[in-house]
């Protein structure tokens, strides 16, 4: 009696678990100049069932996945697939309707490293990053609201965006990808709402030193310079 | 050489002034023609590369990336130059393309990829149509029948351009197409009074300039005038919940860019290109009598002019009926193919009427327009234009300010944002969402800040790369940048001041706006 009252938690669980409602999905990571990262998350779920809710980080190297105020109950594990890491959470059975989960993990590699092959060109200037986000949501359960925040490390700047998806529908206000400023640093927030099952979105920004080259100021100067001598017969009257 | 210049110059004769087989869209760098055109140019180079060093060293501000901070430091000494011309225009362009790359704004492909756009295409294949009219004369029939019919006076020969360009607006969408069935009567008209590529006077710059600014401007009549009129509609439907119908849109469009025109007309001769009383008259030996006189001496249309009537009215009929295409023909035949078709029958052998090297093709005006596509492409693709607008309704408290406070804000960034893109769609997918969201926040009804608003999106007059018709316009050589910037600029200003007086009255007894004192709750 008692195996078949846990059987059938279980399978009540699991069924109900995926109808457990994601309404905000939100990961703050913030990447340092050794280029580590720490992330902090936040999901509001309401309508919570008990049972098993399996969600996407959408990085890959994950360490030190864990719930920052641990919940009563729910237990959190970190789960590889296809190269990237999942939240796998566990709901117990007396959690309430409304919960807000807060999560942390630690990225050792925050952008992309691309090894070239000998001959192999590069399509990034040396002191270039690039950071590339994609996240699919593979549960069943709509998520009302996904966002991604990189704030980005000390004297590093965007230099582009340089894929943003999906594209923005009509009656959405603003890009996909938003350059802004959080906590002192410039930043770029990945943002989309109602994915469905299947919905993916993804970011690739390019990062650059603050910093510019002084080449600019001086090929400028000394070329505006030089027109101003060479071309002042333009104004000057000619001798009769 | 003084002996030279001691000789008279003869004064052309009409034949002289008609032979319009002489006459091509050269790539001839247009003189400095007063002390503050040369130092324009003298100053227009460091000026250009001073801003660029200024917009490139700024602090960046966290919202804008490192490309888009170039790309606008490009597009801004490209401007300059271009309105100041230390060199040809599409020199200007080669440099701008060079610095998108440089710069890491664009990317090659994507700077190359502009000469293959649409717009690009069109222009060409215009200028080979256009070849064709003046070729079998037809041009300069219909030009002489004009300056016959309305030349006693320029201000008339004007208004006559004037009514054409209203009449052909509401039936032909495409400005490029209207600007291309009309220009080889303007370079004629403008020759007999005197105007032409070597020779500019005042006459010819009202001509080009009132032309130019009412293919743009009297494309705002009607919601059909322009595709980007049609996205503005439909934004307004979808993101403010209110529709716009055919005569709501005319209604508000027609009596603001109507009265704007007739005003250019009168302001053009009045106050900015003044014409001397030996302009305002047809400057050839023997006067309206021998033009007459010539026009009589065409005779019946021709053979060669019956044929290219016939296809240019193909042409002009696929350019009319192209909401109809898919339903006759299951395909559209956009203005460019239209445009092809025209060009492939013109240049058919035998049977055509032009070879390959009859037609007069201005490469070098296309070279411009790339230059100035992949500037502006690269302003909106970096996100560059959206931060600038989103930074100024930003920057700007305008909760608890009165309506009409909000609404000559709102006009004033929509009308004089053509400056800064060269593609009206563009403009509208940036700025109408705002503008619609920024209503809603501040409590107005998103059409009473919408509507307006998208009237001006066709009032892309202030710069030769602003508009298509433009750029074919610039290629006759007869005004300048600053001509064009000056001419364009009180044409925005009349018309944010017509926009204005009629938000407070007009639109607002038809109940699209409210109050002007009004202060949303």
């Amino acid at each position: 009696m008692k195996m078949l009252r846990l059987l059938t938690f279980i399978l009540l669980g699991s069924v109900l678990g995926m109808a457990t409602d994601v309404q905000t999905y939100t990961i703050r990571l913030q990447a340092e100049s050794d280029e580590t990262g720490k992330a902090v998350g936040v999901l509001a779920l309401a309508t919570c069932t008990p049972g098993v809710l399996v969600l996407p980080l959408g990085f890959a190297a994950v360490e030190d996945l864990r719930l920052e105020e641990p919940a009563v109950g729910v237990r959190l594990e970190s789960v590889a697939r296809n190269g990237m890491t999942q939240m796998k959470l566990t709901l117990p059975a007396d959690i309430p309707a409304k919960t807000n989960l807060k999560f942390s993990f630690r990225l050792k590699q925050v952008f992309q490293v691309t090894k070239l092959k000998p001959g192999e060109k590069s399509t990034l200037p040396a002191s270039s990053r690039s950071f590339k986000h994609a996240f699919v949501n593979t549960q069943e359960g709509v998520i009302g609201n996904y966002r991604v925040e990189l704030i980005f490390p000390n004297g590093l700047m965007a230099q582009a965006i340089r894929e943003q998806l999906p594209k923005p529908a009509k009656n959405e206000v603003g890009p996909r990808v938003l350059l802004t400023k959080l906590e002192g640093r410039q930043a770029a927030i990945l943002q989309l709402s109602k994915l469905q099952q299947g919905d993916d979105t993804s970011m690739v920004v390019e990062l650059v030193p603050i910093r510019r080259s002084y080449g600019w100021l001086i090929a400028g100067l000394v070329l505006a310079g030089l027109y101003l001598f060479c071309f002042r017969d333009l104004v000057t009257k000619p001798k009769s | 050489m003084a002996a030279e210049a001691a000789q008279p110059t003869k004064a052309p004769t009409l034949q002289d002034l008609l032979n319009m087989e002489k006459m091509t869209l050269s790539s001839k760098t247009r003189e400095a023609q007063s002390p503050t055109e040369q130092w324009m140019r003298y100053l227009g180079f460091p000026g250009g590369i001073l801003l660029f060093l200024l917009i490139m060293y700024l602090p960046a501000g966290a919202g804008l990336s490192a490309g888009a901070q170039a790309g606008a430091a490009s597009f801004a000494l490209a401007l300059v130059w271009w309105v100041t011309e230390p060199f040809p225009t599409y020199v200007t362009s080669l440099v701008l393309m060079f610095l998108l790359l440089v710069t890491r704004t664009s990317n090659a492909k994507a700077i190359m990829d502009v000469l293959g756009m649409e717009v690009i295409w069109l222009n060409l294949l215009a200028f080979i149509l256009a070849s064709m009219l003046v070729k079998t004369r037809l041009a300069k029939r219909m030009a002489l029948w004009l300056v016959v019919r309305f030349g006693h006076k320029a201000s008339w020969a004007l208004l006559a351009f004037l009514v054409l360009q209203l009449v052909l607006a509401p039936l032909i969408p495409a400005t490029a197409a209207r600007c291309v069935m009309t220009l080889p009567l303007m370079i004629v008209v403008a020759t007999i009074y005197g105007s032409t590529e070597a020779t500019p006077n005042n006459f010819g710059k009202n001509m080009m300039l009132l032309n130019l600014a009412c293919i743009s401007v009297l494309s705002s009549i009607t919601m059909t005038g322009s595709s980007a009129n049609l996205i503005a509609v439909g934004l307004i439907q979808n993101m403010g919940g209110q529709r716009v119908y055919y005569m709501d849109w005319m209604r508000v469009g027609a009596p603001v860019a109507i009265l704007t025109m007739v005003l250019m007309w009168i302001l053009g001769q009045k106050l900015l290109f003044r014409m001397k009383p030996e302009e305002q008259v047809p400057q050839v030996e023997g006067g309206l009598e021998l033009v007459k006189k010539q026009f009589e001496a065409m005779g019946p249309l021709g053979f060669q002019e019956k044929k290219a009537i016939a296809i240019f009215g193909l042409v002009l009929f696929l350019w009319m009926t192209d909401i109809f295409h898919m339903r006759w023909f299951g395909v559209e035949i956009s203005a460019p193919f239209a445009a092809l078709l025209g060009a492939v029958i013109v240049l058919f052998p035998r049977w055509g009427i032009l070879s390959w090297a009859e037609a007069d093709i201005p490469w070098h005006l296309l070279i411009f327009s790339a230059g100035a596509y992949a500037g502006g492409l690269a302003l909106d693709d970096t996100g560059a234009a959206e931060w600038g607008v989103r930074m100024l309704f930003g920057g700007m408290n305008l909760k608890g300010v009165p309506f009409g406070f909000t609404f000559t804000v709102v006009i004033s960034v929509m009308m004089y944002s053509h400056l800064l893109t060269t593609s009206k769609t563009v403009r509208t997918l940036i700025m109408l969402p705002i503008i619609i969201t920024l209503a809603k926040a501040l409590g107005w009804s998103p059409i009473s800040l919408a509507l307006p608003a998208a009237l001006c999106i066709d009032w892309v007059v202030g710069l030769p790369i602003s508009g298509k018709p433009n750029v074919i316009m610039f290629s006759t050589n007869q005004f300048s940048v600053g001509d064009n910037f000056k001419y364009g600029m009180l044409t925005c200003t009349i018309g944010v001041a017509i926009l204005v007086i009629s938000g407070a009255t007009w639109f607002h007894w038809l109940g699209i706006t409210p109050s002007f004192w009004a202060v949303a709750p």
